[in-house]
């Protein structure tokens, strides 16, 4: 059971893979954003604090500045000198937003705010009651304390961080929640069909070494019509049936890599399903030259007996499958249904067909892609909607006799 | 021909020179004409006066709105001085100035005692 749960993780087709994408980047920008309007909110509470603790401290220099105006006022023009302190620095300006004097260390001034920050500084604005020297405005200017901004910045970031951390392991949980059913689905569809391969596999081994043994020579033509109708039947199920074993048993065993003989093997292949191909009137045309590939043999006989299986299932009545072998490629084209453009990225997909008025798991391409990918391989398709497909691998230097 | 250009701009320039330095002169006869005489007598200097001003009416444009206003209605509930005052030199009377003369003689009032000048 365990095996089957590691196998069923993978089993995710690449639309709910991208399905799954999609939603972690969702739930991700989403996390993201309440955290940064949370983090602003914090950021602001933080320098409506600082704000405030500055206030009392530049009321207090403005209360001292203004009793200092008074007194120049006062003692004008004897005294002429403006009030400094070496705390902060001040401006006045009259009722027509005119410099009367300044000490600030720059000149841009907003009237329409009692307290801001600019520049790493800090200024107030207070109005006086009495125009002293005709001043209607006191400014009063210090420099920032950039601690506070560096500490509530390592907060925010710190707090936001395991936040994001928490979230991350709640998405995953819930990512798990969600799968969970179609997990579920998958591995009930791989126990059915484990189990159902168990019980295929003696009655089609008898009916196929029976109908061998059977003696056309003294049969009469009908009968033997009705014996070739069941070794096409038969070998479509043992055909289904290598491809199950495959996807069931034989998927997670050790590679037996060795010399493999493509031309006699295709040549053996094409003969396995001439039967089914003559049963729809399809013609083969070999185009084969010498090829040896250093794979598993099961393996490429599962690739090649795949290909050929598809090119007569979608095939029309009729119609021929040309297949070629060079050295270092191999293609099967045929004169089929074709494909839709959008569609054939997704042939390889596991339980797709390309069409639902046959039959088949949808299990043979996707067995046929995790060769390839084993052994890498390179497989490319080119479809022409009701014209034919051309299935074409290329194998890889190394993988082939150079000799 | 170009030295007679030179001569009719050489010639208007030195006119209109001298006609601005006449007006500014006119402008400070009118203020040392019209007011210091009155106020060199009385213990209100006219710099105290305009610090009292400035003190009750923020920036160049009210201040001398404000004091030509008073200057051609003045009235105790108008006047900037203190109440000891008016009781012992009541309230001075309308002026006879016309608006411009009296706009030119507020203009050198304002030069004359502006803080921003003697600031440091």
């Amino acid at each position: 059971m365990s095996v089957s749960k590691n196998k069923a993780t993978n089993l995710l087709r690449s639309s709910e893979k991208s399905s799954l994408k999609r939603f972690l980047v969702l739930y991700f920008i989403l996390v993201v954003m309440i955290l940064s309007l949370l983090g602003t909110f914090y950021y602001q509470s933080k320098e409506k604090l600082m704000y405030s603790n500055q206030r009392t401290i530049l009321s207090d220099y403005a209360h001292e500045q203004i009793q200092e105006l008074r007194r120049l006022h006062r003692d004008f023009p004897q005294k002429t000198e403006y009030p400094r302190s070496p705390e902060f620095r001040s401006a006045i300006y009259d009722i027509e937003r005119s410099k009367i004097f300044s000490t600030l260390t720059n000149p841009v001034l907003r009237f329409d705010k009692e307290l801001y920050r600019k520049n790493n500084l800090i200024r107030f604005m207070v109005y006086l009651d009495d125009y002293y020297l005709g001043a209607k405005y006191l400014f009063i200017e210090i420099d920032e304390d950039k601690e506070w901004y560096s500490n509530v910045m390592i907060e925010i970031f710190t707090l936001g961080t395991i936040i994001l951390i928490v979230f991350a392991i709640f998405g995953l949980f819930f990512v798990n929640l969600f799968l969970r059913p179609m997990k579920n689905s998958m591995i009930l569809l791989d126990d059915f069909i484990k189990d159902t391969t168990h019980e295929l596999n003696t009655p089609i081994s008898a009916i196929l070494a029976n109908v061998e043994m059977m003696d056309l020579d003294i049969m009469a033509e009908k009968n033997r019509k009705k014996l070739a109708r069941i070794n096409i039947a038969a070998k479509t199920v043992s055909h289904l049936y290598q491809d199950l074993t495959y996807l069931t048993l034989d998927h997670n065993r050790k590679s037996n890599d060795e010399w493999i003989d493509l031309k006699t093997l295709i040549d053996d292949r094409v003969e396995y399903f001439a039967i089914l191909a003559g049963s729809k009137k399809v013609t083969f045309e070999l185009d084969l030259n010498y090829s040896t590939i250093f794979i598993d043999g099961i393996k490429i006989a599962r690739v090649i007996d795949n290909l050929i299986s598809n090119a007569i299932k979608y095939n029309k009545r009729g119609g021929n499958i040309e297949i070629t072998l060079r050295k270092d490629y191999f293609m099967v084209k045929d004169s089929g249904i074709g494909i839709e453009a959008e569609k054939v990225d997704d042939i390889f997909e596991r339980y797709t067909r390309f069409n639902s008025s046959e039959g088949g798991f949808g299990i043979g391409l996707n067995i046929v892609k995790s060769i390839i990918e084993e052994y890498s391989l390179k497989i490319s398709v080119s479809s022409i909607l009701r014209e034919g497909t051309t299935i074409r691998i290329d194998f890889l230097k190394g993988t082939v006799d150079d000799k | 021909m170009i030295s007679k250009i030179v001569f009719v701009v050489f010639l208007t320039l030195s006119l209109t020179g001298k006609e601005f330095e006449q007006k500014l002169e006119n402008k400070h006869n009118i203020y040392t004409q019209h007011c210091i005489p009155c106020h060199e007598h009385l213990p209100y200097s006219l710099e105290k006066i305009y610090m009292l001003y400035l003190k009750i009416f923020s920036g160049e444009l009210t201040f001398k709105a404000s004091l030509k206003a008073f200057l051609k209605e003045p009235m105790e509930e108008t006047s900037v001085m203190p109440d000891e005052w008016i009781e012992n030199f009541s309230v001075k009377e309308k002026t006879i100035l016309t608006d411009k003369e009296l706009d030119e003689a507020i203009d050198s009032y304002w030069e004359l005692y502006d803080v921003r000048n003697k600031l440091h």
